[in-house]
């Protein structure tokens, strides 16, 4: 079994396809329900306060806006524990902890740069392309020791 | 660790959100389950919810999706009711990706099967071509 | 309850979600999110005239599309986004100008970090919500009666008695300590116009030391210095009707307010940066070895284009001015460069936020240090109006203002 990051970091297809193809999926809810389930902590909606921002400039700098280094302090652990990835581009509404394009882009690089197996794809558009999806990311799982 | 878990059903699916409540309510399971317009949310002890979600997926394996959820079923920091209204931002984005099941649906439930080969994209124009077009007009 | 509609972008992910919160709730108003669909959010290009990279973005600009098509969801709106985000600040920008445009509902744009707290947005909230819930209070065009105000600013207090639509006395001392300060401009207001404490019907209050003061005298109004500014203004400028800009430049912070029927449909606020506030032209007055009344003077003989200035900052700009200074260049340029340097940071960082629409009116007191006006003059390309009492302007706003809370 591999941990594997998907991209979108909150896309419920591609969780579901990574767990039910017997790998684990490191998904963004998994780092809320941390904060959320956190003792002692009062900040609605996520229990983000502003230590987050801080945590984040472990990726990006302080001139980088407070929301992408925030999101990155949810998502960068993530990347770090990856021993592969499933990046789906042109994902069409992205929106919550994937609604910053800025962080979207610093997520694609740390998995890309981290020297992980990848398998790029794109969202089906129809049934053929559907089944291909499904065949390829299968595939690409089961070389995955 | 209390975990909680979407269970979203494809629009084809024959298992309704309302059946797999039920299922849940009559099973062994101690578990708070809520439904929703896609499917349910299931929220419980982590090994509880990993062996009930297994049991709802058998209902219909290719129809069935599941997705991890960071806070409780309810929870006033994130209920609409209790926030000003309006969905949480990622809902959108489940959405998005729900109107995508179908297919995926399919793909999964002819897995195995011969499939025909995806023609290509189309391409642009090549400007040599473009170039030929103009002049013949 | 005011209903104050939030359209932003990566203000739960900088964990201040719930200082915005705080910030209303204190100043009686709710946040609320309008109900968007995701076709909505994926039609914003059509809708709102562009869709973007980043997907909150896109969906604050669906919930201001649905605003504008229901004005009865929201009584104001806040338009909030990262700082240092360029395409955050674009578009803030666009739904700033997008609900200004076809709605009446009054906005507040910011950009926040994750160092934002509730205490610095509740003066931008509580102006807000007054517009909201006093705007038959704010279009009263009248002073009448005996009444007085007071202006406990941060360097200045500033106070004025005034009877039937006219001021017929004023008190201008430094702030030092705040509630001496604030009764000893009173006195000197109350000796120049001949009165009594105790003829004065009622007393209205503003300037950050409104609270303190308001408690100690008894004042019937204590107000932000955002909506009594811009009633002093247009007031004191006779431009009560149709649209209008107010300029404050202060001691600590810095207001733009655009006005419409003297009430404020949209404005900022800044304070960060003291090389963009009266301290700067302090300090510039004192090196040239001038007094601040004569700054101004001093500055319209001269040009600031011979004075080479790299930086706005009031430990690296003034740097400039000495080195300047030091190679010949003459005072009424380098007090010129001073006036400039303010106006041009004032300019480029909070007038983008707002619309300047003329008439421009420049109050507080440093828009009596004559080279500031025109300087934004030069920059803005219009006439900018510096009315008479420019500098008692928020007493003057205070006063009116409180007038009308006497006939109920």
């Amino acid at each position: 079994m591999a941990k594997v990051i998907v991209y979108p970091p909150t896309s419920m297809i591609l969780s579901d396809l990574v767990e039910r193809m017997g790998h684990k999926a490191l998904v963004v809810p998994e780092a809320v329900r941390k904060l959320a389930t956190e003792k002692g902590i009062d900040s609605p909606p996520l229990n983000v306060t502003p230590e987050e921002p801080k945590k984040g400039l472990r990726y990006a700098a302080v001139d980088v806006p407070s929301g992408v280094r925030g999101r990155m302090a949810l998502i960068g652990p993530l990347i770090e524990e990856a021993e592969a990835a499933i990046i789906v581009q042109d994902p069409g509404c992205l929106t919550g902890c994937a609604g910053c394009s800025r962080t979207n882009e610093l997520v694609r690089l740390l998995i890309r740069t981290k020297g992980v197996p990848i398998l790029d794809l794109s969202y089906p558009t129809n049934d053929a392309e559907a089944r291909d999806f499904v065949q390829k990311i299968r595939a690409f799982l089961e070389g995955l020791k | 660790m209390l975990v909680t878990k979407y269970v979203i059903t494809s629009t084809e699916s024959n298992i309704l959100p309302s059946d797999i409540a039920m299922k849940i309510y009559g099973s062994k399971y101690d578990v708070l389950v809520k439904e929703t317009c896609f499917g349910v949310i299931v929220n419980g002890e982590e090994d509880v919810v990993n062996a009930l979600v297994k049991e709802i997926r058998s209902l219909d394996p290719a129809g069935i999706f599941i997705k991890d959820r960071g806070f409780p079923p309810g929870d006033p920091r994130r209920c609409r009711g209790r926030r000003g209204g309006g969905a949480r931002p990622g809902f959108y984005m489940i959405e998005s990706e729900s109107k995508m099941l179908p297919m995926i649906s399919r793909a999964l439930a002819s897995e195995g099967e011969e499939t025909e080969t995806i023609p290509e994209k189309k391409k642009p124009l090549s400007i040599k071509r473009l170039d030929e077009i103009i002049k013949e007009g | 309850m005011i209903r104050i509609a939030q359209l932003s972008c990566g203000s739960e992910y900088s964990g201040i979600q719930k200082e915005i919160e705080r910030a209303a709730e204190t100043v009686g108003a709710k946040i609320v999110y309008p109900e968007v669909t995701l076709d909505d959010i994926l039609s914003v290009e059509k809708t709102f005239g562009v869709s973007v990279a980043s997907g909150d973005l896109n969906l604050a600009m669906a919930r201001a599309v649905r605003i504008v098509e229901n004005p009865d969801l929201a009584d104001a709106v806040v338009v909030m986004t990262c700082f240092r985000c360029a395409e955050a600040a674009i578009i803030r920008s666009e739904i700033r100008k997008f609900i200004h445009e076809h709605s009446k509902i009054p906005v507040l744009s910011y950009s926040f970090t994750e160092r934002t707290t509730a205490e610095t947005l509740l003066t931008r909230m509580e102006a807000l919500v007054t517009t909201v819930k006093y705007r038959g209070l704010l279009a009263r065009e009248k002073q009448t009666g005996l009444t007085a105000g007071i202006d406990s600013g941060s360097t200045t207090t500033k106070s004025v008695v005034m009877r039937d639509n006219k001021v017929i006395g004023t008190g201008w001392v430094p702030t030092t300590e705040v509630m001496k300060s604030a009764e000893d401009a009173f006195q000197e207001a109350l000796k120049m116009a001949g009165v009594k404490k105790e003829e004065v019907s009622a007393v209205g209050v503003t300037g950050y030391g409104r609270f303190l003061v308001g408690k100690h005298i008894d004042a019937k109004l204590i107000q932000e210095e955002i909506t009594v500014n811009s009633k002093g203004a247009v007031f004191l400028a006779d431009t009560q009707k149709g649209p209008a800009t107010v300029i404050d430049i202060g001691g600590m912070d810095n207001k733009a307010i655009s006005v419409q029927d003297g009430i404020p449909g949209g404005f900022t606020m800044g304070g960060i940066c003291a090389g963009a506030s009266g301290r700067f032209l302090e300090l510039t007055a004192k090196r040239l070895g001038v007094d601040i009344t004569e700054l101004g003077k001093l500055a319209l003989k001269g040009d600031y284009k011979n004075v080479a200035m790299n930086s706005y900052c009031i430990v690296f700009g003034t740097q400039s001015l000495v080195n300047s200074l030091s190679m010949g260049k003459k005072p009424e340029d380098v007090a010129m460069a001073a006036c400039h340097s303010v106006a041009e940071q004032v300019y480029e960082q909070q007038l983008q936020e707002v619309e300047v629409k003329e008439p421009v009116i420049m109050v507080g007191g440093t828009s009596l240090i004559e080279g500031l006006p025109k300087a934004m003059e030069q920059l803005l390309q219009v006439k900018v109006t510096v009315p008479p009492y420019a500098q008692y302007i928020g007493a003057v706003g205070a006063a009116l203002l409180v007038s009308g809370l006497l006939e109920g």
